[in-house]
C-alpha cells in the first residue's frame, strides 16, 4: 500500500516534470515599434512560433542606441534575448564582450550570408537586412529624376531639403559620400564636411529621427532628402508622390543585425530565432514585407524588389563600404567638428 | 542612567531605517557610482581627470553649461510671475469658478511632457498655428522664429512647470492671515498698496520656493529642450543624452551630470537658506 502510494507520487512527480518541460518556452525579442512591429510579427514571429512552439514576447521599447546602452549598463543581461541593432553596435558589443558570438555551429544559416558584408558586423551580429542611403525626392515637384547627390545643392531645392542630425548615422554616411565626390575618401572626410557646411543653410531643418524626417517629405515641406531605401519604399507604397534612387556616385548601406546579449536567459531559443530569421524563406518574406534587401544571395524575390533593393552579389559590390570600426573610432572627433562647423552654418 | 537616557532617542531613529536604506540603495549608491565614473578613463577605466579637463576647457561644453543656467533662470522667473496671480486667486477667491481654475492650473500635469511639447511644436513651428494665423492676417510676410530657439524652449518649459509654481505659491499665500489685508484696507490702503506692502513681502518665501523648484526642474529637463530647441540649442541634459547613447562616453556624461548636480544643489542650498532667513524675519515681526 505504501509502495503503491510512493509509486503514485513518483508518477505524479514525473507528470509534473514532464508538464513543466511541456510548457511553451518564451523568448523576448526587442526591436522597433510602429509598422515595423506589425510586419515582423506577421512575416517572422508568427511563422517562428508555429514552427518552434516557442512563444515570442515582443518588446518595442527603445531605439537601437538605447538598447545598446541598456545592454552595456547591465553587462549583457538587459532582460531581452534577441535585439535588432546596427552593425556598428554589434561591433562595439563584441569588443566589449557583452554580446554572444554567433558562429556557423550555433547559427547554421550564417554560412549563406555574404562574408565581406557579414564581417562588417563582427562575429556578434547576424546581418538580417540591408538598406541603403537613397536620394528620395517628390515626383510632384521635381519633374526630371535626379541622378547625382549634387542634386541636393541645386537652387530649386533651397529651403526644400531636410537633413539628418549627426546622431543619425545617415549624416556621417552623407559626408563620406560627399567626400569621395570631392577628392577625399570614406574615412578622410574633410571635403565632406566642407560640402555639408555649404548644404546646411539650404536645409529647412535637421532632424535626428528618421520618422520625423519622413514627416517633412510626406507633408511637402521638403522635396528631397537622403533616406533609407526601405522606409522610402514604404512611403512610396503609402501613395506619397515620391521616388528614390542610388545616385551615380554610389551609396553606403545600413546593415541591421540580430544580436544575442551574453547574459540572455533564453539563449538557445534566441539562437534558434536568429537562425530562423536567416532562413531563405524568412529572408524572402522579410524583404517582401519590409521592402529591404538581403545579403543572402540565393533569395528569390520579385523583379520590383530586385530593381530597388540590394539582393545580389553584384548589388553588394557596387556599394561603398567604410570600415565601421574606424567610423566608431573617429565619431567623437567628427561630432566635435560637426558642432563647430556644420551647426553654425545651419539656419 | 546615561544608557537609559540615550536609548529612547536611538529608538526614535528606528522608523528612519527603511527610508534611509532605500535612499542609500537607490539614490546615494548610484550617485556615488556616477561620481566615481566621472574620474575614470573611458578606455582603460583607470583614474583620470581627463573628462573634467575636457569639460572645463571646451567652449562648446561651457556654452551648453551657461545656456542651461540662462534657460533655467528665465523659466523660473516666467513660471513664478505667471503662477503668482493664479495662486493668489485660488488662495483668496470664494468664487464657484475656483475649482475650475484649480483644475485648469493642474491640468498640464495630466498629459505627458512629450505630448505637451509636441503640442507647442504644432503651435509655434514655422508652419504652425501662430505663424499661419499672423501671416494670413497679413501682419507679417515670413514666419516669426518661435520654435527651435530659446524662446520656444522657455515657453514649453514654463507651461510644463507652471503647476509646480502655482502649488508652492498657493501654500504660502494661504498661510498669510487675510485679516492683515482687511485691516490695511480699513485703514485706507488701496488694493495695490496692500499687495505691494503686505502680500508681496509676506509671500517672498513662496516666491523663492517657486523660483527654486522651477529652476531645478528646468535645468534637468530633457524632452522639451530636445524637441523645441532645435539643432543649435544644446543644454547639459541634451549633451548628457548624446554622450550616453551616441558616443557611449559615460565618464564624460558623468562629468556633465555632476556639474548639473552641483548647479542644482548650489541653487537649492542658497534658496533654502534665503527662504529660512526670510521666514525667521517674518516670524520675528
Amino acid at each position: 500500500m505504501r509502495f503503491a502510494r510512493y509509486a503514485l507520487s513518483a508518477a505524479a512527480l514525473g507528470v509534473g516534470i514532464n508538464g513543466t518541460t511541456a510548457v511553451a518556452q518564451e523568448l523576448i525579442v526587442n526591436s522597433y515599434g510602429g509598422p515595423y512591429e506589425e510586419i515582423i510579427y506577421e512575416r517572422i514571429i508568427k511563422p517562428f512560433q508555429e514552427q518552434s512552439g516557442i512563444k515570442v514576447i515582443y518588446d518595442a521599447v527603445g531605439s537601437s542606441s538605447q538598447d545598446y546602452a541598456k545592454i552595456k549598463a547591465t553587462k549583457g543581461s538587459p532582460g531581452f534575448d534577441v535585439v535588432v541593432m546596427t552593425a556598428s553596435q554589434s561591433l562595439d558589443g563584441c569588443k566589449d564582450g557583452i554580446l554572444e558570438k554567433l558562429t556557423v555551429e550555433n547559427v547554421p544559416n550564417l554560412a549563406f550570408l555574404d562574408p565581406d558584408v557579414s564581417a562588417m558586423a563582427s562575429e556578434c551580429g547576424a546581418v538580417h537586412e540591408v538598406q541603403y542611403m537613397s536620394l528620395l525626392y517628390r515626383t510632384d515637384h521635381i519633374k526630371q529624376a535626379p541622378d547625382s547627390w549634387e542634386f541636393l545643392f541645386s537652387e530649386e531645392l533651397d529651403d526644400k531639403i531636410v537633413l539628418p542630425t549627426f546622431e543619425n548615422i545617415m549624416a556621417v554616411y552623407l559626408m563620406e559620400v560627399f567626400s569621395t565626390m570631392n577628392g577625399g575618401s570614406l574615412l578622410e572626410i574633410d571635403p565632406g564636411f566642407e560640402k555639408m557646411v555649404e548644404l546646411a543653410p539650404r536645409a529647412i531643418a535637421f532632424e535626428q529621427s528618421s520618422a520625423v524626417l519622413d514627416k517633412y517629405v510626406r507633408e511637402g515641406q521638403a522635396w528631397a532628402m537622403p533616406y533609407w531605401s526601405g522606409r522610402a519604399q514604404l512611403m512610396k507604397d503609402d501613395g506619397v508622390p515620391v521616388d528614390y534612387i542610388i545616385p551615380k556616385e554610389g551609396t553606403i548601406p545600413l546593415l541591421a543585425t540580430l544580436n544575442v546579449p551574453i547574459g540572455a536567459q533564453n539563449k538557445e531559443a534566441a539562437l534558434e530565432f536568429v537562425n530562423f530569421f536567416l532562413e531563405k524563406t524568412s529572408q524572402e518574406a522579410w524583404m517582401d514585407g519590409y521592402k529591404v534587401g538581403s545579403i543572402r544571395s540565393d533569395v528569390e524575390v520579385s523583379d520590383e524588389i530586385r530593381a530597388k533593393q540590394i539582393t545580389s552579389k553584384e548589388d553588394i559590390q557596387k556599394l561603398l563600404l567604410p570600415d565601421p570600426s574606424t567610423i566608431a573610432e573617429r565619431l567623437p572627433q567628427w561630432g566635435d567638428k560637426w558642432q563647430r562647423e556644420v551647426i553654425p552654418a545651419a539656419k | 542612567m546615561r544608557l537609559g537616557g540615550t536609548m529612547p532617542s536611538l529608538r526614535g531613529y528606528v522608523p528612519l531605517i527603511p527610508p534611509v536604506t532605500i535612499l542609500m540603495m537607490f539614490f546615494a549608491l548610484p550617485m556615488g557610482m556616477m561620481i566615481g565614473l566621472s574620474f575614470q578613463d573611458g578606455d582603460t577605466g583607470s583614474f583620470s581627470l581627463t573628462s573634467y579637463e575636457r569639460f572645463f576647457t571646451d567652449d562648446l561644453a561651457l556654452d551648453g553649461f551657461f545656456r542651461t543656467i540662462v534657460m533655467s533662470g528665465l523659466v523660473a522667473v516666467c513660471v513664478t510671475v505667471m503662477s503668482y496671480p493664479i495662486a493668489y486667486f485660488l488662495a483668496r477667491s470664494t468664487s464657484r469658478w475656483r475649482a475650475v481654475v484649480f483644475a485648469l492650473a493642474i491640468a498640464p500635469e495630466l498629459a505627458g511632457v512629450v505630448l505637451r511639447t509636441y503640442g507647442w511644436l504644432i503651435i509655434l513651428e514655422d508652419q504652425g498655428f501662430v505663424n499661419d494665423l499672423v501671416i494670413q492676417l497679413g501682419l507679417i510676410d515670413r514666419p516669426l522664429p518661435l520654435s527651435h530657439n530659446m524662446f520656444g524652449v522657455v515657453v514649453g518649459l514654463t507651461h510644463v512647470l507652471l503647476p509646480f509654481g502655482i502649488l508652492s505659491l498657493l501654500t504660502n499665500i494661504q498661510g498669510i492671515d487675510p485679516n492683515l489685508e482687511k485691516s490695511a484696507q480699513i485703514l485706507g490702503a488701496s488694493r495695490l498698496s496692500v499687495l505691494r506692502h503686505i502680500i508681496l513681502p509676506l509671500s517672498v518665501p513662496g516666491i523663492v520656493s517657486s523660483l527654486l523648484i522651477a529652476f531645478t526642474l528646468a535645468a534637468s529637463a530633457y524632452a522639451t529642450p530636445a524637441l523645441l530647441g532645435g539643432i543649435k540649442f544644446s543644454v547639459l541634459a541634451t549633451m548628457i543624452y548624446q554622450q550616453v547613447l551616441f558616443y557611449i562616453n559615460w565618464p564624460y556624461a558623468a562629468v556633465m551630470a555632476n556639474v548639473l548636480l552641483v548647479i542644482v544643489l548650489a541653487i537649492a542650498f542658497t534658496g533654502a537658506r534665503l527662504e529660512s532667513r526670510l521666514n525667521s524675519k517674518l516670524h520675528v515681526r
